[in-house]
């Protein structure tokens, strides 16, 4: 036989050899300028004199657009509330207070007038630009009508309709050149002087100034948006008249934030912001325990875990959202339509051993359905759909008499969710109380969830899981657009004339203690009919490093915790 | 040779054109729209966007209007990142995609063919089972596992790479691992297997017979035929890795444009899907074209006329 593996065998082991030993040489290459230019490694470091201001956070995710008036996403806020100041804004408390404006146009100060209807804000004279030009009512009067035209098609326009003429002028999208331009200076929004700036409302509309707290109606610059189109929300392009400037975007990566050098307030102590783009979970809490990210949230269903690490849970920072999670029914389809079984499944629902189970201990039980931190809240509003499983069979005996059943095997309930892992749960869940609890035979079905929004959207579900976020901090955002006849966001299509009738005047009512007592009245009208099964209010569950001081978390935060506050925070290495 | 590109471009257009009347239609067949959100729009902001963009008009208009538009260059613009193009948004994340597939498909080469060739030279030693192994636990592993994995060892303990991120050589390394090491394994086996077959074939015999070395028989005979089932696997193989894996790109938060279509898919950005699936469509026929060219110059048995 001849040997022809001879000379194979050498050439093949020489082949390996060299290629193992560049392997070897390429990892140690590599290595070597790691670990010098990893600071996140925990070697000692000399202390330096002063510690960089640097804040290094987790935006989840690219923001879609960063123009104020056609912003509506918790990621464009975040941006948004760092680059811009509005006529004014909330401070922690959730208080509505002035910023661009002198001070809160009232009845006593002739800033609003005794009907209602027209306010004059007047704004300091010292707020700049980041460019050095002043602020002046003309670009807030620019930015507000802008909001509303028809052809931008920004989406919180509708929250302004209260101006007058607002709805006329961003409806007209059909109409002539022309027309649009006579009901755009229709609008009662008016720059009466270079610091002075009128609105008119076509009715009194008590929370008026919550509204004027919001991003949409933030300043914009007409001279830049006119020159740069749509590169204007470019860093480099992106004037603002806030703490920070945008100095760097790179697309589905990064954004980073410097001081504004030409800000007219208290400068704050951060020198520099890093929005980074992780939307893995786990990935972003690698990245915070490899000190690559400040502050960062835990993947869901991991909070239970973390709270007990040693490590870990001293680094835990909690804080409750302004956001309602419930159940809602669709009470015009059988056989949600009747009462008794409504209330029989809202008693059969074991709620804190949802939050328990479910979301890992975070979050509150929730009885009715305006949250605790907001006007309008009632402790003792709900209490008697706690549970209760005696009560709720005996209501579901009831509900089956009424409804002419032999038992609760004759009702055919389903349940629709939108196919993600949390909704499964939540899905598996409900299916799971009303075995135990009621042995009903509860259907759940799943769907895509651009097809789950839309079969809510017109109303075409049964029972189906629902959140709400405020808006702004009042009961004026979550009632009439929610359980109005025809409203909006009504899906439960709840439609009751008294309740339709408390809105229309608490909508107008100027006495702040005499409105807000009519929206407890309406609330709890809405409660003992039923339409939703509120379980939670939820909570922001996050990891914070112990030199991030001055975290001011809110309740009208955008994606991150703490977002409308960075101006408090220092690093204290 | 020339007539048979000309031809496979020829066939190109129709194909894109039949994909992108496909891909307009399924889209508008789906349940749900880019306006559809938890918060419900009111119907004028509704109007007002839709007429914005054009989605007030019939199917076909619509359809005829995309068309036009598109092969002047202009994709349109993306209905969830309203201010950019889609051909700016597409060519900001297809560099970033390719890239990181072209330093995962080298390391798969570089990794897989030579340890299948190893292992098929010395049958049955040590590197052959070895090879085999690496394969299968390779092959079978979820690149996700991989990648967390990677995160876990290489990031959080031995803090050699940062976790995530893109633009420096370093965020490179543990995706283009997670994401090599499927076709590392399956090239690994393929290498092998065809060098088997190969060795085992008549015109090999008469090679040795002839007097001629082990070195030259290797090299100029075994390797250049056992190389064609690897060139044909590798084109595909190529096209997959460099059109973006959604899983690698979204762990490692890779700014690129896998990550970027799955987003778009399940927001029913209308743009941003066109322009991604006809970008994907050109760039895989492109690659497969090259792929039978290059085969053609490979293996004298194929002739194209």
């Amino acid at each position: 036989m001849v040997k022809h593996n001879d000379g194979l065998k050498v050439s093949r082991r020489d082949f390996l050899k060299t290629a193992g030993a560049l392997g070897l040489l390429a990892a140690a290459g590599s290595s070597i300028p790691l670990s010098i230019f990893s600071t996140s490694c925990t070697s000692t470091k000399s202390s330096t004199p002063t510690t960089a201001q640097e804040l290094n956070l987790n935006l989840a995710g690219e923001p879609a657009q960063i123009d104020p008036n056609r912003a509506s996403w918790a990621a464009e806020r975040s941006v948004i509330s760092q680059v811009f100041e509005g006529l004014l804004g909330f401070d922690k408390t959730l208080t509505v207070i002035p910023v661009v404006a002198k001070e809160l146009p009232t009845v006593a100060n002739k800033g609003i007038s005794s009907d209602g209807k027209t306010y004059t804000f007047n704004l300091k004279n010292n707020v700049t630009w980041s460019d050095g030009t002043k602020v002046m009512a003309k670009d807030f009067a620019y930015s507000i009508v802008r909001m509303l035209d028809p052809d931008l098609a920004t989406e919180y326009a509708s929250f302004y309709y209260p101006i007058a003429g607002a709805e006329d002028y961003n409806s007209a999208g059909t109409k002539t050149a022309t027309e649009k331009a006579a009901l755009k200076a229709a609008v009662g929004v008016k720059a009466t002087g270079d610091y002075t700036l009128q609105v008119t409302l076509g009715d009194a509309y008590p929370v008026f100034l919550q509204l004027m707290a919001l991003w949409p109606v933030y300043p914009v610059r007409e001279d830049v948006i006119t020159a740069k189109g749509d590169t204007w929300t470019e860093a480099g392009n992106y004037i603002g008249n806030g703490p920070f400037i945008l100095t760097e975007w790179v697309h589905q990566d990064h954004m980073t934030f410097a001081q504004n050098p030409k800000y007219w307030g208290t400068k704050p102590k951060l020198t520099k912001i890093t929005y980074k783009m992780i939307t893995d979970a786990n990935a972003a809490l690698a990245a915070y325990k490899n000190g690559e990210l400040d502050m960062s949230g835990v993947p869901v269903g991991t909070e239970k875990a973390t709270m007990g690490d040693a490590t870990l849970s001293p680094e835990i920072v909690r804080n409750a959202d302004l956001t309602t999670f419930a159940f809602q029914f669709n009470v015009h389809v059988a056989p949600y339509d009747n009462l008794t079984l409504r209330k029989a499944l809202s008693t059969a629902v074991d709620r804190a051993s949802f939050v328990d189970k479910v979301r890992g201990g975070v979050g509150k039980v929730a009885l009715s359905w305006i949250p605790p931190g907001m006007p309008g809240y009632d402790a003792t509003l709900g209490t008697e759909y706690s549970f209760d499983a005696t009560k709720a069979k005996a209501l579901l005996a009831t509900a089956l008499t009424e409804l002419k059943l032999a038992d609760a095997s004759k009702l055919d309930l389903r349940f629709q969710y939108s196919d993600t892992a949390s909704n499964k749960t939540i899905a598996q869940f409900l299916q799971g109380q009303m075995k135990d609890n009621l042995n009903i035979d509860l259907t759940i079905e799943p769907m895509e969830s651009k097809a789950f929004t839309q079969t809510v959207n017109s109303a075409k579900y049964t029972w189906a899981w629902y959140g709400w976020g405020a808006d702004y901090p009042d009961p004026d955002d979550w009632l009439p657009q929610l359980f109005g006849t025809g409203a909006g966001n009504n899906h439960t299509t709840y439609s009751n004339p008294a309740f339709d009738a408390i809105c229309k005047t608490a909508g107008k009512e100027l006495d702040n203690a005499k409105r807000l007592q009519e929206w407890a009245d309406a609330q709890k009208m809405v409660m003992a009919d039923a339409p939703i099964v509120t379980m939670f209010y939820r909570e922001r569950f996050n990891l914070v490093k112990p030199y991030f001081k001055g975290l001011t978390p809110t309740g009208m935060d955008g994606q991150i915790m703490g977002d409308q506050f960075w101006t408090n925070v220092t690093i204290e290495k | 040779m020339g007539k048979y590109i000309i031809r496979r471009l020829l066939w190109m257009i129709l194909v894109l054109f039949v994909v992108a009347f496909v891909t307009f239609c399924l889209m508008h067949l789906v349940p749900g729209g880019p306006w559809d959100r938890d918060k419900q729009l009111p119907q004028t902001v509704i109007d007002n966007l839709n007429r914005k963009y054009g989605l007030n008009q019939p199917f076909f208009v619509q359809f005829k209007n995309y068309i036009f538009n598109a092969v002047r260059g202009d994709l349109g613009v993306s209905y969830i990142y309203q201010d950019r193009s889609v051909t700016s948004i597409i060519m900001g994340g297809f560099p970033v995609s390719a890239t990181l597939g072209l330093v995962a498909f080298l390391i798969a080469i570089l990794v897989g063919v030579p340890l299948g060739i190893a292992a098929a030279i010395k049958q049955n030693s040590f590197i052959d089972y070895f090879a085999v192994i690496f394969a299968t636990i390779f092959a079978s592993m979820p690149n996700f596992v991989l990648g967390i994995l990677l995160m876990i060892i290489f990031s959080v303990t031995l803090h050699w790479f940062p976790t995530s991120g893109w633009g420096s050589i370093r965020q490179i390394i543990m995706p283009a691992f997670a994401l090599a090491a499927l076709p590392a394994a399956y090239m690994a086996r393929i290498s092998r297997a065809s060098m088997l077959d190969v060795t085992r074939q008549d015109y090999i015999r008469t090679a040795r017979a002839k007097g001629l070395t082990e070195r030259v028989v290797l090299i100029r005979h075994i390797l250049r035929n056992a190389m064609i089932p690897v060139v044909t696997i590798a084109g595909p193989e190529l096209a997959g890795l460099v059109t973006g894996s959604f899983i690698v790109e979204s762990l490692f938060s890779v700014p690129g444009i896998g990550r970027l279509f799955v987003q778009a898919v399940s927001q029913r950005d209308y743009g941003l899907i066109m322009g991604t699936v006809l970008f994907y469509a050109f760039a895989i026929a492109i690659i497969n074209l090259v792929v039978d060219i290059l085969y053609g110059m490979i293996d004298p048995r194929i002739r194209y006329d």
